[in-house]
Formats: structure tokens, C-alpha cells, sequence
């Protein structure tokens, strides 16, 4: 390829606190407009900010999962500017002093394999209000629920080479920050948003191109879609002579395009200065050490420590534990007694179907494993245990039970079995000939008929000495 | 003179006042003084390693995440410019609209 | 006994009620209405503020350190009850949702705000000439200015329209006007009274400050409203102010005397009341003792950088947008909206101020201006430390270079205007409490001495003003 691309990505994640950023207000999702405010995140003269404990926390642990250094001394800032959606005027938000700077994100690349991408810097800050165009005809509606509630901006070095990256970046930052129970990073709801850099250059140069920042994408499918829509903008223009300029671009996830912000992006003059509300964030090294140490285990060494211990391959571990939801619960059922191979293969089978929908599991761990156990000891089959399963669901009922109601209990009864051997041979006249002229493979047919006719209760160990028997007539 | 018509213009672009031609001859003046006069600090010696003096406490202190605003003796409603459904009302951007 | 105290005994005793208290002052409000000093009062109200007070248990009122003791508020600090204006046609008419920290204080103590006061638009003026709402008068002679910015609290405790009255100050607005108005004005240490719901002009200086005829009364109201607030992270984690038994001597304390403060041109009059405090305090008992502060000529430019940069920020939130005033531009689009709105509603001092702010802050100046300030506010504050490391327990200085200076005579000219606090706004930068004490008349307009005192050290700074206070005559001339 003759060009080489340069991303590197800024994330806002909203943090998982109960009050916002500086203000005892509720951080919710979803209020009548203008509900959740008060002197603070209106900026009313006169109202002052405190910072949330918890958001500091939660932006340690952030910080600590992604690898960085977390600093015991940090400023916050006012980041100037003028918006109707931000209510000071100003945005308190960290500058030349972040919380924490130097960490790494290590994901799979499409076409480099495992590579490590550099976190620059997080810091945090609050959000702005929401601007509404489409409310009311002609004018803009503000909504400032939103205004104030806690961010950590995560900002990557230029490290990533193609959309595909970007998007594998995203999966594994994303999956790291809902592990840590740091943010839900909800991009519908806005929880999570990135915003793009991207340049080109030809592959050795040391130089990085003029690079273009794209905004608005609501998925990580559509960053990756409008990377790749701008990156080959950017071919296009300097393969034929042009020159790329420094440049907002907004993607339209309907168009699949992306266009220059009609606005001029004037040179931002922010004129950031330490928020002389705020005295420095003065965090000890135990305090930073104790937040690292509560942060669960992560996904990584949870999928490298599933493989060893539980012997399970490295696809099936990446599954269970891209969710910590359904890692506690694969664990849960093993730890419950079930064989870890066989519990696998129902969470990753019958239970995910499940939680894909309700997001959750219907089935208590205990009683998944209570069933697979039945499989294993014989009493009822797989396939009649795969009906037994959605008995169980939302229910407290016992597995065993369930199974014995249903009649899907296996039958090893050689008195009972006959009797459904005898109609079977008796429905497949020309089989039974085969088999005695010595089509022998034919006995797999016979026990699948068996099977069927018991309504899978048969125990199919039993049925094949059956057949031989009443097949030798 | 260290600041000219054209600073002051843009600082009050960047500030979003409007200032008029009448005005601005004089206000440049009176700006340029006060800059002039401020611009005296440049002959301290001043250690460059000093971190900022602080009046105050040296640190932040924290609030508990507790859901507890201060109430609003009024709602919005009642000292907001232009308020309709519930929503602050604003002419329509021009060219801010997509940032 | 000071005045608020003798009305807060004689409420708690049930000698007389708030309501006879606040209908006096509602006569004295209306008698000095000339002055242009109170905003937004009514006896209606005033009745309805003395009621709570009446009403209270006898048990409860016992308790009330300001029980019915009337106090004027300047028109910076928040309240639900009465518009608060900020001295500004952009908060014409704007009545805040909340009250200050120091309102429900105050309330708490008993006290009754009797009315708001006017002020120099956004506390931005050492003159109160620079308010929407008219200049301010000198009681003593309505062709001058009381001081700023704190002028309409300083002119109604002076004119005896109200015992005590709440200020702020940025660099100086609340000793300058004491001084120029012959009371006294406190400063407290910066974070010792919350800032919540006081208007923000410089958040790093400001302060909200007390006036009073005496001592006594002026540190009252503080002691009443000091303290740790949840709500201000800037607050110092300590308890209520304590004041200290009164003293009849100064006997053990030494006073340093900070040559930069006494050059050689000082004002004569200023020079003769000093040297009038200086002997009274070697009577007391007190020790003299020469220092040298000698970063003081840098503290008025540093001065004028910090805090116009913080103002710019903190005046951003007048945008027209969710309250106060909103002017529509030609336009029509929201960036018409914003410039008339800010173009029309701040006044010249105030756009000055929010533009030279802009201007230290923008990219390209920032390190040559607002970096190198805030160095040279840290070498201040290290000349301050010095001094009192050398056995100063408080210093001793003019708080004014001049008496009351003729209204429009600086108004053309802010330079001169700024040089006004070039006493006081030291104090501020370095955080630090002080305190201006009349300490006599020149050619019949009153003089203020200040003291200033370590970190937190109030209540003996405050002793020791008191002491300073009953030895000197402060309606004589001085020589």
C-alpha cells in the first residue's frame, strides 16, 4: 500500500457516579429537561464547584487499568470558550497537570497482530448540556441534565494504522472500562464518544501528515466506516495533487460520508488556567495503590488465567471473559461442580442466547450446573437436557424435577426400550433387511429412530445391546 | 504602545463583546496603558521553578457522591430569558450549530 | 458596648424586638436614601426579615449572637428574597434561587439584612462610581467617593443607617472605603468565610468582609459567618472564628512598620494619622520595629493581571443564555445574542477588565503575563512571610495613600484608579487578614491605619485593633 495511516483516538467516557462531577446533583440518564440542576451546573452567579469523590476514584481505577501512572498531584483547569450548552463559560477540566499520562492498551490488529497502543494522558472533567436543533422550529432548546456529570477523557498517542485498528482499540478500552465498573460506556446514550485524528503518509516517513479530526460517529462499526471514508478522502486529494488542511469532519452514519463543520475552525484560543475554585487534586500514593488493588480482575489475565486453569481454548476463554457478567457466571457454574468444558458450552450456547436479549441469565448457576451434571451422570441426555433448559429459566424449579415432569428422563429399561425397538424395526421393513444382509453401519439409524420414537429419553447406551438383540430374529 | 486595534478586537471577539467603531479608539488607548503598566513585572527576577502561591487551602477536599443538590428557590422557568418545554430557548447558532 | 452588640443583648433579653430595631433602621435608610447607597429594600420586607427573629422561641433568640442586629449586604452576595444586581444592567432585575452560605449564617445568628448595597459594577472599582445604578456619596461630603468597591456598605454603616454591613473584597474594597469613610473594615484570611454565593470577581482574592464602627462590631458579623463550608472547596477546614477577650495593652506584641509603605511623598495627613497610631501603639506597650517588604511596588501590576484573568472566566456565565438581561443583535444569531448581551450589559470598567483578561490569558501572553503574576504573587507572599519569621506578631501601614479623592477625578484615568489599593491589594494577594482602624481626620475627611496579620491569626490582630481603636480619637484632626 502506498500510504500508511495515522490515528490516534480521544474517548469521553461519562463516569458511574450517583451525583455529577462538582454538584450533589443526581448523574442520570433519561430526566425531564432542566430537572437535574441546581446553582452549580446552571453556573448561577455565586455557586462554586466540589469535586465527587467517587469520580476521582473511578478515574484512578480507569487510569490503573489502562496502565498509566497515576500523579499524587494534579490541577484542574478552566478550558474557555463560549457554548450555549456550557453554562460558565469556561470548562473545568485538567490541562498541563492531568490526573494520570503513559499508559497502554494492548488489542489484536486485522493485520499487525497483538499490538500495544499508547495512552497519552486521562483526565478528568465534567460534560457539557445538550444542545437541541430539532425542538423547537428555528431556535436551539438546552437540556442541562446532562451538564456537569462526571468525564475522564482518554486520549491515545498517534499509534493506530488503519479503521480496523481503531475499532479493535475501541472494543478492548471499552470492555476494560464496563470490567471496571468505571462506566456502562453506552455510545446511544452518549456514555462513551470518540472522536478521531487521522493522517496519511507515505510508509518510512518519520514526518506525520496534516491531519483531519472526524467527529459524530454513534458505534464503533460506524468510527471504523468513517476512518475509512476519510482516510481514503485524504488518498484521493494528495494522489491528485492536493493538499489535505487542517479540518473538522462530521460523519453522517446515514450517508455513510463525511463533511467539513460549516463553521471556520478559527485557531481555539481556550485559555486554560489552573480553576482557582479548585486547589490542587493532592492524592497520597497508598490512597492511588488501594484503588488499583480494588479494580477486579480484568479481561486479559481473566481470559489467560480461563485457558490454563479450566483448559479451554483461547476462543472460547476471549468469549467468556470479554464480559464480566459472563465470566462470574461460567466461573460460578464450575465452581458449582460442573465440568468447565461442557459449562462453556452452554454459556456460550443456550445461556448467551439469553442474556444477548434480556441482558442477563435466567438460570442460576447452581441449577445450569445441576443439569449439565444430570448429563453427565446419564439420567437425562444433551438433547433432552437442551429441553429441560428453558423449564429452568426464570424459575426456581429443580432441574431434576423438571426433567422427571417432562418425562425426559432416560430410560435404560431393557422391558421399555423393547417395546419402542420393536415398533421401530417393525415401521422400517427394508433397513431391518439391509441390516441383517449386513449393512451394519445402519445400527446409527436405528438408535437415532429409537432415540426419536423415546422422545430422547432413551438412554442410548442401552438401546444399542437392545437392537442387536431383537435385530438377530 | 503594546496592544494595537487589532488586539483589542480580538479579544473582544474571544470574549464576545461587542465593541463599536466609536469606542474603540479610545478603549484602545486606555488597554494599552494598563498593559503598558502591568508589563513592569517583566523586570522581576522570578524563579521559575516556584509553583503559584495558593491562599487557602493546599489541597482539595472531596465530596461524598451523595445525590443532594442545593435547591432551586425557583425553577428556571422563572429567571431564564427564554424557556419553553421545559428547555432554555436560544437563537438559532449560525455557524456554531455543528460543533 | 458596640451597637450590635446593644441590639442583639437587648433583643436576646427580650428588651426590645427585631421589629423595633428594623423599623428604625428602615427611618435611617429612608434619611440617608441620598446617598444612593442601599438597593432594593423595603420596610415590607424588613419587617418580614425582623419577624423570623421575633418569632424565634425566647430559648432559641437567647442564642442569637445578632439577634435583630440589621445588616446591609452588598449587592454582590446572593439572596432569594431581593434582586441581586451586581451593581450590573445584566443582572437587572435578577433574583437568585439560593441564598449565600454567609446569608443563611447570618440568619441563623439572628441577624436581619436590612437591605442590599450598591457597589461598583461586579465589585470592579475603588470608588463605587462604576455602578449601573449611580455613583455612590461620601457621607461626609457628597462631592467625593467612599471608597470602593464596597462603597454603598461602607457609606450606610458610616452614615449610622445600619450598625454593620457585609462587603467584599478583591484587592482592597473593604478596607479602602472604611478608610475613606472613618470605620472599620476586616478582611478576613482567605477561605476563612465561604465564597459560596458570593459573586465571583477574582476567585483566588476574593473575600467577603465586614463593616463596623468599632472593632467589635465589624468582628462580630465575621466571627458569626465564618467557618468551613462544604460548598466552597477554597474554605480552610476550621471551625467558627473565636474572637479574642478584649486588651487594654499592647504590651508583648511587636508591629512592624514596612518601609514601602511609608514613602517619602506619602500624603501628609495619611503620614500624620500614622504617626499618630505608631505613638499610640509604643503606649500601649507595643513594640515598633522596622521591615522591608520590597516586592509591595510589583503587587498592583500582579494585581492587575490575576484578577482581571479570573474575572474574564467568571464573567462568561453573563452570556444572556439561562438569566439576566439578554439584548438580541442585529443578526439575530445566538453569537449577536452573546456580543450584545455583553457589549450592552457590562459597564466600561467591566469590559476593560473582562478584555485585559482575555488578553493575559490569550495564547502567546500567557507565560508573560499570567505565569509571571502569579511568580510574583509567591515572592509577595514570601516578603510577608519574611516579616512576620522576623518576629512582626502584625504589620502596621496607611490603607490608603490619600483621604476620600473628589468623584471623576480618576474615572478617565483606571491606571490612577487602580493605584488607589496600592496599600491594600497586597493583603489579598497574599491571602492574609487586615484590618483598617480610623485613626483621625485630615482637613476633615477620615484616615484609616491597617494592620496586617499572619495566616489565620484574626482574633489577636483583631485584640489588638480594638486596643489600637480606644486609645485614638477618631473624629480629631491630626498634625
Amino acid at each position: 500500500m502506498a500510504w500508511e495511516t495515522v490515528i490516534g483516538l480521544e474517548v469521553h467516557v461519562q463516569l458511574l457516579t450517583r451525583s455529577k462531577m462538582f454538584c450533589g446533583c443526581a448523574n442520570k440518564f433519561g430526566a425531564p429537561p432542566n430537572t437535574l440542576v441546581c446553582p452549580v451546573c446552571l453556573g448561577l452567579p455565586g455557586a462554586l464547584p466540589v469535586p465527587n469523590e467517587q469520580a476521582i476514584r473511578l478515574a484512578t481505577q480507569a487510569a490503573r487499568a489502562l496502565g498509566c501512572t497515576v500523579h499524587t498531584r494534579s490541577i484542574f483547569a478552566r478550558k474557555n470558550y463560549f457554548y450555549p450548552d456550557l453554562p460558565k463559560g469556561y470548562q473545568i477540566s485538567q490541562f498541563d497537570q492531568p490526573l494520570a499520562t503513559g499508559g497502554t492498551i494492548w488489542c489484536e490488529s486485522p493485520e499487525r497482530g497483538r499490538i500495544g497502543i499508547g495512552v497519552t494522558r486521562l483526565h478528568l472533567e465534567e460534560d457539557a448540556g445538550k444542545s437541541l436543533h430539532d425542538r423547537i422550529p428555528g431556535k436551539t432548546a438546552i437540556d442541562l441534565n446532562r451538564a456537569g456529570t462526571p468525564l475522564v477523557e482518554i486520549v491515545s498517542e498517534p499509534d493506530l494504522r488503519s479503521p480496523a485498528e481503531a475499532r479493535a482499540y475501541l472494543t478492548i478500552l471499552k470492555q476494560i472500562l464496563v470490567y471496571a465498573e468505571v462506566s456502562d460506556c453506552n455510545m446511544e446514550e452518549g456514555s462513551l464518544r470518540v472522536d478521531a485524528n487521522i493522517s496519511i503518509r507515505r510508509p518510512g516517513d518519520p514526518k506525520l501528515g496534516t491531519k483531519a479530526e472526524v467527529k459524530n460517529m454513534n458505534s464503533f462499526a460506524n468510527v471504523e466506516r468513517a476512518l475509512i471514508v476519510e482516510r481514503d478522502r485524504q488518498v484521493a486529494l494528495l494522489e491528485s495533487g492536493g493538499r489535505v488542511e487542517q479540518v473538522t469532519m462530521l460523519f453522517n452514519a446515514a450517508s455513510g460520508t463525511v463533511k467539513p463543520m460549516r463553521s471556520k475552525e478559527e485557531s481555539h484560543d481556550y485559555r486554560y488556567f489552573p480553576d482557582p475554585d479548585l486547589p490542587p487534586l493532592v492524592l497520597t500514593q497508598k490512597w492511588i495503590e488501594e484503588q488499583h488493588a480494588a479494580l477486579p480482575e480484568l479481561p486479559e489475565p481473566k481470559r489467560e488465567r480461563f485457558m490454563t486453569r479450566y483448559a479451554i481454548t483461547a476462543y472460547d476463554a476471549g468469549v467468556l471473559a470479554s464480559e464480566r457478567p459472563v465470566a462470574d457466571y461460567f466461573e460460578a457454574i464450575v465452581e458449582a461442580g460442573a465440568e468447565a468444558k461442557s459449562a462453556a458450552n452452554w454459556v456460550m450456547g443456550e445461556a448467551m442466547s439469553g442474556y444477548n436479549e434480556t441482558g442477563r441469565f435466567g438460570v442460576g448457576a447452581d441449577r445450569l450446573a445441576k443439569l449439565i451434571g444430570l448429563v453427565k451422570e446419564g439420567v437425562v441426555s444433551l438433547q433432552a437436557a437442551k429441553r429441560v433448559y428453558p423449564e429452568l429459566v426464570d424459575r426456581d424449579d429443580d432441574p431434576r424435577a423438571v426433567a422427571e415432569r417432562l418425562g425426559l428422563l432416560q430410560v435404560g429399561d431393557a422391558a421399555a426400550l423393547g417395546a419402542w425397538v420393536e415398533e421401530v424395526l417393525a415401521a422400517n421393513p427394508s433397513e431391518v433387511d439391509r441390516f441383517r444382509g449386513g449393512e451394519a453401519k445402519l445400527m446409527g439409524f436405528f438408535v437415532g429412530q429409537v432415540m426419536k420414537k423415546s422422545g430422547g429419553k432413551a438412554d442410548p447406551k442401552a438401546v444399542q445391546p437392545v437392537l442387536v438383540e431383537k435385530l438377530k430374529n | 504602545m503594546s496592544i494595537g486595534r487589532k488586539d483589542v478586537l480580538h479579544v473582544a471577539k474571544l470574549a464576545e463583546l461587542a465593541v463599536s467603531e466609536d469606542e474603540l479608539p479610545k478603549l484602545t488607548e486606555q488597554l494599552g496603558r494598563i498593559v503598558d503598566y502591568v508589563a513592569q513585572l517583566n523586570e522581576v527576577p522570578a524563579g521559575e521553578q516556584a509553583p503559584p502561591y495558593l491562599a487557602g487551602p493546599d489541597k482539595v477536599t472531596l465530596r461524598p457522591d451523595v445525590v443532594a443538590p442545593v435547591p432551586l428557590a425557583r425553577p428556571p422557568a422563572d429567571f431564564a430569558p427564554e424557556f419553553a418545554q421545559g428547555l432554555f430557548v436560544v437563537p438559532r447558532l449560525g455557524a456554531m450549530e455543528d460543533q | 458596648m458596640s451597637a450590635v452588640e446593644l441590639i442583639a443583648s437587648a433583643v436576646r433579653e427580650g428588651r426590645t424586638t427585631a421589629a423595633v430595631a428594623a423599623n428604625e433602621v428602615a427611618s435611617r435608610l429612608e434619611k440617608t436614601a441620598a446617598l444612593n447607597a442601599s438597593l432594593n429594600w423595603s420596610a415590607e420586607r424588613l419587617e418580614a426579615e425582623a419577624a423570623r427573629v421575633d418569632r424565634a422561641s425566647p430559648s432559641d433568640r437567647a442564642k442569637m449572637p445578632l439577634a435583630g442586629v440589621p445588616i446591609a449586604v452588598k449587592d454582590n452576595i446572593v439572596t432569594t428574597e431581593q434582586p441581586t444586581t451586581c451593581g450590573s444592567r445584566i443582572l437587572e432585575g435578577y433574583v437568585s434561587p439560593f441564598n449565600a452560605t454567609v446569608i443563611n449564617r447570618l440568619r441563623a445568628a439572628g441577624a436581619v439584612i436590612a437591605c442590599k448595597a450598591n457597589l461598583d459594577e461586579f465589585a470592579m472599582g475603588s470608588s463605587t462610581e462604576h455602578s449601573a445604578f449611580g455613583r455612590v456619596k461620601h457621607p461626609d461630603d457628597p462631592s467625593r467617593v467612599p471608597g470602593g468597591s464596597s462603597g454603598g456598605s461602607a457609606a450606610l454603616v458610616a452614615a449610622g443607617a445600619v450598625p454593620a454591613a457585609l462587603g467584599s473584597e478583591t484587592g482592597g474594597s473593604v478596607r479602602q472605603p472604611a478608610s475613606f469613610c472613618g470605620i472599620v473594615g476586616i478582611k478576613p484570611s482567605y477561605g476563612r468565610v465561604s465564597r459560596y454565593g458570593l459573586v465571583a470577581f477574582g476567585s483566588s482574592l476574593d473575600a467577603v468582609s465586614t463593616f463596623g464602627r468599632s472593632v467589635d462590631d465589624a468582628a462580630r458579623v465575621l466571627a458569626a459567618m465564618s467557618g468551613h463550608d462544604p460548598l466552597d472547596a477554597t474554605t480552610i477546614a476550621q471551625p467558627p472564628l473565636v474572637l479574642d477577650p478584649p486588651r487594654r495593652d499592647l504590651k508583648g506584641l511587636t508591629f512592624g512598620l514596612p518601609a514601602e509603605y511609608f514613602p517619602r511623598d506619602l500624603h501628609k495627613g495619611v503620614r500624620a494619622g500614622l504617626d499618630r497610631a505608631i505613638k499610640a501603639v509604643k503606649e500601649l506597650g507595643g513594640t515598633i520595629k522596622e521591615v522591608s517588604l520590597p516586592h509591595t511596588r510589583y503587587a498592583v501590576p500582579t494585581y492587575y493581571i490575576i484578577a482581571p484573568a479570573e474575572a474574564a472566566a467568571n464573567l462568561a456565565r453573563y452570556d444572556g443564555v439561562r438569566y439576566g438581561q439578554r439584548r438580541v443583535g442585529p443578526a439575530g444569531d445566538l453569537r449577536a445574542l452573546y456580543q450584545a448581551t455583553r457589549g450592552q450589559g457590562f459597564g466600561a470598567e467591566v469590559r476593560r477588565r473582562i478584555l485585559i483578561g482575555t488578553y493575559v490569558l490569550s495564547s502567546g501572553y500567557y507565560d508573560a503575563y499570567y505565569r509571571k503574576a502569579q511568580q510574583v504573587r509567591a515572592l509577595l507572599a514570601e516578603d510577608f512571610r519574611r516579616a512576620f519569621d522576623a518576629g512582626c506578631d502584625m504589620l502596621l501601614t496607611p490603607t490608603t495613600p490619600t483621604p476620600a479623592f473628589k468623584a471623576g477625578e480618576k474615572t478617565e484615568d483606571p491606571v490612577a484608579m487602580y493605584l488607589a489599593d496600592i496599600f491594600v491589594c497586597p493583603v489579598n494577594l497574599a491571602g492574609l487578614p487586615a484590618v483598617s482602624v480610623p485613626v483621625g481626620r485630615s482637613e476633615g475627611l477620615p484616615l484609616g491605619a491597617q494592620l496586617i496579620a499572619p495566616n489565620l491569626a484574626e482574633a489577636r490582630m483583631l485584640s489588638a485593633a480594638a486596643a489600637l481603636e480606644a486609645a485614638l480619637d477618631a473624629a480629631a484632626e491630626v498634625r
